[in-house]
């Protein structure tokens, strides 16, 4: 297990790494962010002076070792724009972005297992077939207009949720959380769904795929022939047996949609870090898109980490290395 | 615990229509009814601010927030307009220098008052800030006693004044004890509002400064808030989320103006979008030996097939109003009754003869530069651009690219480009600064010409211009640029094609002020 750790953390900095220089050699291709800070009509002087203000005036492999021995010290650089520590910059917009997700991934899980285990276990009902054809559509629509269609619906027209926002939020262990109060919570429902739709559609095809492969197993038959239940066969011999592959996609899902809410919060008006990264993109931010990609890459091998330590506990013969 | 404060609003009053009821069925009085009186307003804008510190950054909604906090010395009114603000009165002394008389008993908002060492200082720490540009007219500024400041510019400057209007007064000891980083989180001046919160991405409220030197807003609390869509910008202002949007989708427009509780708001902006072309000899994205633009005839030609009125009906549905000039009618060079639409009307046969008079019946082909995320529909208007103007021949290589890339690329020697679209806008209400910028000769002057991508020179032009920098005197400024915009309008170094419409929608209940500078500003808007 140490070993398997000290592995697990040599892999994180060589990916870290990775990234920040992938991000600093296309950084250097996208034009001087310093053009579109200062006015059109600055002088040459002045640009001179704003480079210098921004430490952009030494070269990219200057600029790149700088950065490095920065983060050795923990120090992950300034905005450009907001001239902000970066790193606090995602980190307080975090907890708004963290909130969507898990609600989201909640309304995905308690849909998706229910109807793929059935859908897996009745193949041919009519059903299982409407199903299917509901998941199709979920994974081809686009994240975005359903939330349109969601905001004119219940927001617009039957006013039953608010259009867009956060609402009020409560202090949570320093963290400004709104699922507290049932104001806030309304403020969450259309962007959590609209956030789910998608990886439930995904999550519900891959329980029903796995579902009616394990069906086939001969311990399902064994446990039928000895009378177990419907519901035990199905949920305690069937679903834990095809958890590992729905584990794996659960865990990747969840990362994506913690980096890239983008779509759904620009819609939402959600203050979460996915909008931040766009904007940054925009503006040529570099700072905040170096650690931005960092921070999402540690997340996924922190994702990844913990996938490994759940296939060990959901089946005993894996053994982690 | 902290509430969105629409939330309160709609439920204050609600409350306040109950109590009241009640108070006068009862035919008692109500001590707390003036208490209950509040006004709040809610604003959707397109974007957050980003920063709060008013030498650090220039962008729209960042300067909204700029003139709730703080005060210019000189005040720009909605219509461009300018009157005293923090300096209550002004003089010029000579060529170059200029005393400014500061209002007694401005408070800044932690109950200090305002000093003339709080003037000097903000021009000291603008030299070193990332807007300088904004203080390049001023050489050094200089207390004379507590409520007097003396200004000497580098060379006579007659529209100083104008030009202080976008210098935000800070206060010299706060900006010192606080430091840098603070300034952009904690604003403090003497605006007519203080920061109450800012929660990043969700929303700015702003709370009335009741000893603002105007006098108490009529309007007590301000919240901003960020919608970037413009779809969910609308549906907030249906729902009630919102009483006031910043650029209402042209989509829109016409079922927002169906809806009785609602008003929609247009004005021209002060953008004009503008299309530089190169002058050299030889023109970097033109296979010719040489460049057909250098000669006038062609730059006639280009205008005449340019038809800009289809542009404004088909790619901007209506909302856009074409240029007569460079600049707007409220600015100093404009000449009045000078049009370029009549000067050069839509007209392709005589554009056909103008490019056959110059020997370039077949046309040639070139590329034009320009962004497809700055402008309102831009990559819209270049398409229809090389639509129009294939039909004098002239073949229209399309390179848009998002702004990251573009202010840099075109950058001059713009030694990539031919043909550049882009905005300009003078706030400063002056023809001056665009003139000398984007037109005076290259290389011929420190701080002038730094964006004449066409390189475009003529000395006369560049004497008109010398001789409006060399007078303090306003009228004959407005002169001497008047006679270079008749030039300018002659040659044709670039076409200015529209001013943008900035359009606005709120509730019945609100009265909203457009400003021709685009900055929305809660201290002139009221709540029924």
């Amino acid at each position: 297990m140490f070993g398997y750790l000290i592995k697990r953390l040599i892999q994180m900095i060589v990916v870290l790494w990775v990234v920040s220089v992938l991000v600093f050699v296309m950084m250097s291709f996208t034009g001087d962010p310093t053009y579109m800070m200062v006015p059109l009509d600055a002088t040459e002087e002045q640009i001179a002076q704003a480079r210098r203000l921004l430490g952009l005036d030494e070269s990219h492999l200057v600029q790149y070792w700088r950065f490095l021995l920065n983060v050795l010290q923990g120090d992950f650089g300034r905005s450009f724009v907001f001239r902000q520590p970066a790193l606090q910059l995602i980190l307080e917009r975090l907890p708004a972005t963290l909130e969507i997700v898990f609600l989201a991934m909640v309304i995905a899980l308690v849909v998706a297992i229910p109807l793929g285990v059935y859908a897996g276990a009745n193949p041919g009902r009519p059903l299982s077939r409407a199903v299917m054809a509901g998941s199709l559509v979920g994974i081809s629509l686009p994240g975005f207009w359903v939330g349109m269609v969601l905001i004119f619906v219940f927001a617009v027209r039957f006013q039953f949720f608010p259009s867009s926002g956060r609402g009020p939020t409560t202090e949570l262990f320093g963290l400004r959380v709104s699922f507290t109060s049932w104001e806030g919570f309304r403020h969450l429902i259309l962007p959590a769904i609209t956030l789910s739709i998608g990886t439930l559609a995904i999550l519900m095809r891959i329980i029903r795929a796995e579902m009616m492969e394990v069906m086939k197993q001969d311990y399902i038959k064994f446990a039928r022939a000895k009378g177990a239940a419907q519901k035990g066969v199905l949920f305690k011999h069937g679903l834990k047996n095809a958890l590992i592959p729905l584990v794996t996609v659960f865990g990747l899902m969840l990362g994506d949609l913690i980096a890239f809410a983008t779509l759904t919060e620009t819609i939402f008006a959600w203050p979460g870090i996915g909008k931040l990264l766009v904007d940054s993109i925009y503006r040529g931010d570099r700072p905040v898109i170096v650690v931005y990609l960092m921070f999402v890459a540690f997340m996924f091998v922190v994702v990844n980490f913990v996938v490994d330590v759940l296939y060990a506990l959901i089946d005993p013969r894996i053994k982690i290395k | 615990m902290t509430h969105s404060t629409d939330l309160i609003a709609s439920r204050m009053r609600w409350t306040r229509r109950g109590v009241l009821a009640a108070a006068l069925a009862a035919g008692i009085a109500l001590p707390g009814a003036a208490l209950a009186q509040q006004k709040s307003v809610t604003i959707a804008l397109t974007a957050d601010a980003v920063i709060l510190d008013p030498h650090a950054a220039n962008e729209l909604s960042g300067n909204i927030m700029f003139y709730h906090l703080y005060d210019p010395l000189v005040q720009r009114t909605a219509d461009l307009k300018f009157e005293p603000g923090l300096a209550e009165s002004w003089q010029v002394v000579d060529d170059t220098t200029w005393v400014f008389k500061l209002r007694k008993g401005v408070k800044f908002h932690n109950g200090e008052e305002l000093k003339a060492s709080d003037v000097v200082f903000t021009v000291e720490r603008l030299k070193k800030a990332l807007m300088a540009s904004l203080v390049a007219n001023i050489a050094s500024a200089r207390a004379i006693d507590d409520y007097t400041v003396e200004f000497k510019t580098p060379k006579p400057y007659a529209v100083l004044h104008m030009a202080l209007a976008e210098i935000l007064i800070v206060n010299e000891k706060y900006a010192k004890s606080v430091g840098d980083e603070q300034m952009g989180l904690k604003p403090m001046g003497t605006g007519p509002y203080k920061l109450a919160e800012w929660v990043k991405e969700d929303r700015i409220a702003l709370d009335a400064f009741a000893d603002h030197w105007r006098g108490k807003p009529r309007i007590d609390k301000v919240t901003f808030k960020p919608i970037t869509n413009p779809a969910t910008r609308t549906a907030s202002l249906l729902t009630g989320g919102v009483d006031v949007i910043q650029d209402l989708s042209v989509r829109d427009v016409a079922s927002v103006q169906a809806n009785n509780n609602f008003k929609v708001i247009t004005r021209p902006s002060l953008l004009n979008l503008v299309i530089a072309i190169d002058t050299r000899d030889k023109s970097p994205t033109i296979d010719l030996p040489v460049n057909p633009m250098k000669d006038r005839r062609v730059r006639e030609a280009i205008v005449r097939a340019i038809n800009v009125d289809a542009i404004r009906t088909v790619v901007m549905n209506g909302f856009s109003t074409p240029s007569d000039q460079y600049v707007p009618s409220s600015h100093l060079g404009y000449v009045p009754g000078l049009d370029f639409r009549k000067e050069y009307p839509f007209d392709l046969e005589k554009a056909r003869a103008l490019m056959k008079e110059a020997g370039f019946e077949k046309g040639f082909t070139m590329t034009l530069d320009t962004t497809n995320n700055r402008y309102v529909n831009d990559g819209a208007i270049a398409q229809a651009l090389a639509g129009m103007l294939s039909r004098i021949g002239i073949t229209l290589n399309l390179n848009l690219m998002p702004r990251s890339n573009f202010f840099g690329y075109i950058r001059v020697p713009s030694d990539k480009s031919s043909f550049i679209m882009s905005g300009w806008d003078t706030p400063s209400g002056d023809a001056g600064n665009m003139y000398s910028v984007l037109m005076y000769s290259r290389n011929k002057k420190q701080g002038y010409g730094q964006a004449n991508r066409g390189s475009y020179s003529n000395p006369t032009f560049d004497e008109w211009i010398d001789k409006a920098d060399a007078t303090a005197d306003m009228k004959k400024r407005n002169e001497f640029l008047q006679e270079a915009t008749k030039i300018a309008v002659k040659d044709i170094p670039m076409i200015p094609v529209h001013y943008e419409q900035d359009i606005y929608a709120a509730k019945n209940s609100v009265t909203v002020v457009p400003r021709m500078d685009k900055f929305i500003w809660a201290y002139e808007m009221d709540v029924k």
